[in-house]
């Protein structure tokens, strides 16, 4: 199958990534330019906020854990051809679900933690349920009914956190919250494991459970799209539905997999922050991690390994939109379109990519 | 329920509808001539922003409108160019643009308003017409016009025969790309436009709150028909006002009245299922000498 010359055209495409890094890179550099900042300072703030310490460098691995399930979570939708953009309302519908086994059920904690998972990866599947019958059976594109499913997740979890599982006294005038989690629900930091051997990571930073459900559920799936029958068939719904359709696979029933398995990873984003640093529920929780899934993803293209990356590059830009804010007039909000424009970048170029390989194997060929 | 309260309902439900219905004139701009847009959501964000803008700098709303308008096309542009020129798949870029549309909009409020989630108070509004936005009643003509472009001109023919097959029309010497581009362009003015009736006297992140994507629900359940993706827009827009207005009034809690309109749109879709067709080449690159 392999014909000279293969491994550099692979290397061409694979290179896309990394150069709408380069350009969204040289872009910042360019804003902050614009913006009457020394670019020198510019680097130097994010060096300090990302890389020159090992504190630093946790902190953009801690926050790169919801990235990572984001990404992971609309990946497996990609590979089978299904465009899950309702990652947003599985999350925070998994996140209530995990949330009420958190609160209410009485269990040893070693018990408790797997059931909170479960439960997270519950309430997410069945959040894409009703999106994933109706592609499959109605033939509604995924992309307007997760939406919409979206839109409905939010407004319900608010009713419930305001009713009837709100935790607030009356009198109160907290944020609208849950109950606490009992403690047995709490996902422990394993910082100190860390610093056992050898990586000082100071005690604000959150290296939890959430980062071994991050690297199961990776190593998982990585597993079952790359060595599994059933992951051989995802990726050939992916790449062309008619094809699998004539060899005999079923392609819905794949789908649908496909579409439950990423609601499910959704329902995992959640955890770290309702389990480790907040200890409740609400509805205020990070919004928006779910869109950045589908970036992430994308630029990882659709790999649970190459979304090891990408999840990192957007916890690096994170910290780095803070390190900028803290230490220069740079807004932070330059690192949100920035995210954007990389996307943009990156499709673009693997687009071009994608046609000088194919004419320069035209060329070979002739 | 008195006369002035049926007329204040109808008026109002005009209003709400019209930032859906403009998106939606838009949408169906855009995807007759093969060019799935779901940038409009971001497209408004940020027209919503220059807008306020543009009003504030030129002291008069009508420039304001003019800036929307013309940031509406230049973001159109930006997705015709993904999208046709580099034929990036349409979703793959509208979400890119999406995000990076929340981005720049809040980079570009910090710069000029020194705050990130807001803008400053604009005063000066667009007249009233009925205790409304007058610019909603603009919804009318501008249906009127959509309509007779898309069915009754060259330029609509031409553009549906780019949505429908575009090597076919290739081959009778069509422009293919540059039709699409004027599509997707066209629906970035109209998001424009759209922002402007949405418009109260600032700009607040967020505030286009999923309008650009009921819209496209609305061009779909519409049929890629602008009368239809209209009318599907005021089903929207007035399930919406049932809710602004009788929230307060029936013992349903709130959230459960929020939901409503999104409900409505999966219960049309689900019921529409199989009646709808797309243009045929909608969502599709199109490669000069290919095919």
């Amino acid at each position: 199958m392999r014909k000279r010359g293969s491994v550099r055209f692979t290397l061409l495409e694979g290179a896309a990534p990394f150069m709408g890094f380069l350009a969204s890179a040289i872009a910042l550099i360019l804003i902050v330019i614009l913006l009457g900042e020394d670019p020198g300072n510019a680097l130097v703030a994010i060096w300090k906020f990302t890389f020159l310490t090992s504190a630093k460098l946790a902190q953009v691995l801690s926050v790169s854990i919801p990235f990572y399930l984001s990404g992971l979570a609309v990946a497996i939708a990609f590979k089978a051809g299904v465009f899950n953009i309702g990652v947003e309302g599985q999350y925070f519908v998994g996140g209530f679900t995990a949330a009420l086994v958190g609160i209410y059920l009485r269990v040893p904690p070693a018990i408790h933690i797997p059931l909170i998972v479960l439960a997270a990866m519950l309430g997410g599947a069945l959040w894409a349920s009703v999106p994933a019958i109706l592609k499959v059976r109605r033939g509604i594109h995924e992309v307007i009914t997760t939406i919409l499913f979206n839109n409905i997740a939010i407004a319900l979890v608010t009713y419930f956190v305001n009713n009837p599982f709100s935790g607030l006294q009356k009198g109160q005038s907290l944020e609208p919250q849950t109950r606490k989690i009992l403690s047995t629900a709490v996902f422990a930091k394993l910082n100190g494991l860390f610093r056992a051997i050898g990586w000082n990571v100071p005690d604000y930073v959150y290296l939890d459970y959430s980062l071994i459900v991050a690297v199961v559920f990776g190593l998982l799936v990585w597993f079952l799209l790359s060595r599994t029958r059933y992951g051989f068939e995802i990726r050939a719904v992916g790449t062309s539905m008619d094809v699998s359709r004539y060899a005999g696979v079923k392609v819905n029933r794949v789908q649908i997999g496909a579409f439950l398995a990423s609601g499910a990873l959704a329902g995992l984003i959640g955890l770290q922050e309702i389990f480790a640093i907040r200890g409740f529920y609400t509805y205020s929780l990070a919004s928006g991690v779910g869109f950045d899934g589908v970036a992430i993803s994308l630029i990882g293209r659709n790999s649970p390994i190459g979304v090891i990356f990408s999840a990192g590059l957007f916890g690096f830009l994170r910290q780095a939109g803070y390190g900028l804010q803290l230490f220069t007039r740079v807004p932070n909000s330059v690192t949100y379109a920035i995210q954007g424009l990389m996307i943009l970048f990156i499709v673009v170029i693997n687009e071009v990519m994608v046609r000088v390989v194919r004419g320069l194997r035209k060329k070979e060929v002739a | 329920m008195d006369f002035s309260f049926v007329t204040f309902f109808l008026v109002k439900g005009l209003e709400i509808s019209s930032p859906i219905a403009f998106a939606a004139l838009g949408g169906v701009f855009s995807e007759r001539g093969g060019v799935v847009n779901i940038a409009l959501e971001g497209i408004m964000t940020v027209t919503a922003l220059t807008l306020v803008w543009g009003a504030i700098t030129f002291h008069s709303v009508w420039m304001g409108l003019l800036v929307a308008v013309i940031t509406g096309m230049l973001m159109g542009l930006i997705h015709a160019l993904v999208t046709v020129t580099f034929k990036v798949d349409h979703v793959v870029s509208g979400v890119a643009i999406n995000i990076f549309a929340v981005g720049l909009s809040r980079f570009l409020s910090q710069s000029w308003f020194g705050q990130e989630t807001q803008s400053a108070i604009n005063s000066r509004l667009f007249p009233d017409l009925l205790g409304i936005n007058s610019l909603a009643f603009w919804l009318i003509p501008i249906t009127a016009v959509a309509w007779f472009t898309i069915n009754r001109t060259v330029f609509g023919l031409r553009l549906r025969s780019v949505g429908e097959n575009p090597e076919a029309a290739d081959t009778l010497g069509v422009n293919v790309y540059f039709m699409r581009y004027a599509g997707v362009i066209i629906s970035g003015a109209l998001c424009g436009i759209g922002s402007a009736t949405l418009f109260a006297d600032k700009w607040i992140s967020g505030m286009v709150a999923g309008r650009g994507f009921i819209a496209l629900a609305a061009v779909i359940f519409g049929r890629w028909n602008p009368i239809g993706a209209v009318l599907a827009s005021l089903l929207f827009g007035y399930a919406d006002t049932v809710r602004i207005v009788f929230e307060s009034r029936i013992p349903i809690p709130v959230q459960f009245i929020q939901m409503f309109p999104y409900v409505l749109a999966l219960v049309v879709l689900a019921g529409l299922a199989g009646r709808a067709r797309a243009p045929s080449a909608d969502g599709r690159a199109f490669e000069k000498g290919e095919g």
